[in-house]
């Protein structure tokens, strides 16, 4: 019924990566999709995060939002919006459903990350008589954001996999190879898709966790060199 | 202590061979599935009800999922009825079936089902693929059949991602009808994209009942494109001839227009299929 030639077959077919809806395009789309969400998330999750990590205010919202998102059926709040906007907005609708479940863990990141700095630096910073601005901006971010990113994988992980469910919606991604080829039992266009979703997940995983890598490694050597 | 083992075995024998009998009386139930699909679990409640009014114990297994799930489950013995449509069933058992007619897609469904499923009496129900325009579209382009959008430029036609690459899709309206679409996979949304004017012509099953309640219109197919797929009940061998009788007698009773009434009090009403299939069936006066 399968086998590792039929998927490398249909992979290298350049027929399956052209057109509307070819691999390239539902490639591209998928990682745009995932990637405004998470820009879109970013902007709304990391101010409130460190101001809330700051400010030792709001720490139950943190909670109560990150533990609230394990409970939000994603399909469901996608239909849900989706025919609550009307199906012209689709693309909006999509894109909030996702940023729902991109900001908890982004919003968690950077709260953590400015929580865990040891009280005695963020004093220090204070009596330098540094203002609220220049304490996050030159203390807080950079101590933080090794942490921030680490918010920022886990939300990739979450949403380069729900953006599979897009196509249900009418919306493309490379979801459009599993469901097609599950209906049409085209198992090497399923697998295929699989495939490059895995890949695609992999690939940001490995790319997100290396930059957290270099940030701690930054600081370390930075106060070194001191 | 040699007498109670040959007891033991005496009944045991006795029990094994009362079980035995039972399955030849009918003890076993008849295990009725369904796919996950409300329309089809309404018909299948339907043959539940009928056959439990004739004294026959059914199990019910319903919410199966897609052919990939249930077929293998018919084939094995564990799912002895099951509604189906003749046309999409007869393209999972021979994808390279020609038939698109009624009785033709019948026929061919007959000779291809595997050893020990048997096609009973064909409904008069279809529930099938078909084109859907909407009302408005059809009147500015005067439209009543496929064969009618050939003068029309610039269709777009919108459904599930599959629908790319059946024959019924974009490649058998271009042979078919010389028609040149723009295919959308609008999914789930295929309907409301339809209405607010995201496509111009949208792939719905014909007993949606969506299609009366919106006003759309459900466009001819002279040339066949469709395959015909009827309400048709698929039996193993362990239903017994009463029950083929009794089955195929509802399948005969069951119109096009009562599969659609079927649905639409499912949608609108938000009834349960065992009251739908209770009220059809009295009304049918197919149970006492």
């Amino acid at each position: 019924m399968f086998s590792i030639g039929e998927l490398f077959g249909w992979l290298t077919n350049p027929e399956n990566w052209t057109g509307r809806y070819g691999l390239a395009n539902l490639f591209l789309e998928h990682l745009a999709l995932t990637l405004v969400t998470l820009a879109m998330a970013g902007l709304v999750a990391i101010p409130i995060g460190i101001a809330i990590g700051h400010s030792g205010r709001g720490e139950t919202l943190v909670i109560a939002i990150s533990s609230a998102s394990r409970a939000i059926p994603t399909m469901g709040l996608m239909f849900a919006l989706v025919m609550l906007m009307g199906v012209e907005f689709r693309e909006f609708a999509v894109a909030l459903a996702l940023i729902s479940i991109a900001i908890p863990p982004i919003l968690a990141g950077a709260y953590a990350g400015i929580k865990s700095i040891p009280i005695v630096i963020r004093e220090g910073a204070r009596a330098q008589g540094m203002t609220p601005w220049q304490q996050i901006r030159h203390v807080g971010l950079p101590l933080s954001a090794s942490s921030m990113v680490g918010g920022f994988k886990i939300a990739y992980l979450q949403v380069v996999s729900t953006v599979v469910l897009a196509p249900l919606v009418g919306l493309g991604g490379l979801g459009f190879g599993v469901i097609q080829g599950l209906a049409l039992r085209d198992f090497a266009q399923l697998k295929g898709s699989a495939l490059i979703i895995v890949l695609l997940s992999i690939l940001g995983e490995r790319i997100l966790t290396r930059a957290q890598t270099r940030l701690d490694r930054r600081l370390t050597h930075s106060s070194e060199d001191r | 202590m040699k007498k109670t083992i040959k007891s033991t075995i005496a009944l045991s024998a006795i029990a094994i061979l009362g079980l035995a009998g039972c399955a030849e009386s009918n003890g076993d139930p008849l295990v009725i599935g369904s796919q996950a699909y409300y329309s089809n679990e309404i018909v299948a409640e339907v043959y539940a009800q009928v056959l439990e009014d004739a004294g026959y114990s059914v199990d019910r297994q319903f919410a199966l999922g897609q052919r990939d799930v249930y077929v293998p489950a018919l084939l094995a013995g564990e799912v002895d009825l099951f509604p189906e449509y003749t046309g999409n069933l007869l393209q999972y058992f021979d994808p390279s079936a020609t038939a698109t007619a009624e009785e033709e897609v019948y026929r061919a469904l007959q000779a291809a089902l595997p050893a020990g499923l048997t096609a009973l009496t064909l409904s008069g129900a279809s529930d099938q693929d078909s084109f859907n325009v909407t009302s408005d579209f059809a009147m500015k382009n005067n439209l009543t059949s496929i064969a009618d959008l050939a003068g029309v430029s610039g269709i777009r036609l919108g459904g599930a991602p599959e629908l790319a690459e059946r024959p019924y899709g974009p490649t058998g309206l271009l042979s078919s009808y010389g028609v040149t679409v723009e295919f959308e996979a609008t999914g789930d949304t295929t309907v409301e994209s339809l209405v607010a004017g995201l496509i111009d012509m949208a792939n719905v099953y014909s007993a949606d009942p969506r299609i009366q309640q919106l006003g759309l219109v459900t466009l001819t197919d002279p040339e066949g494109l469709f395959l015909s797929s009827n309400l048709v009940p698929i039996a193993s061998d362990a239903v017994d001839s009463k029950a083929r009788d009794l089955i195929s007698a509802v399948s005969s009773a069951m119109t096009a227009a009562d599969l659609v009434a079927l649905n639409v009090r499912s949608v609108d009403e938000q009834l349960s299929s065992s009251v739908i299939a209770r009220d059809w069936l009295v009304s049918k006066g197919l149970v006492g």
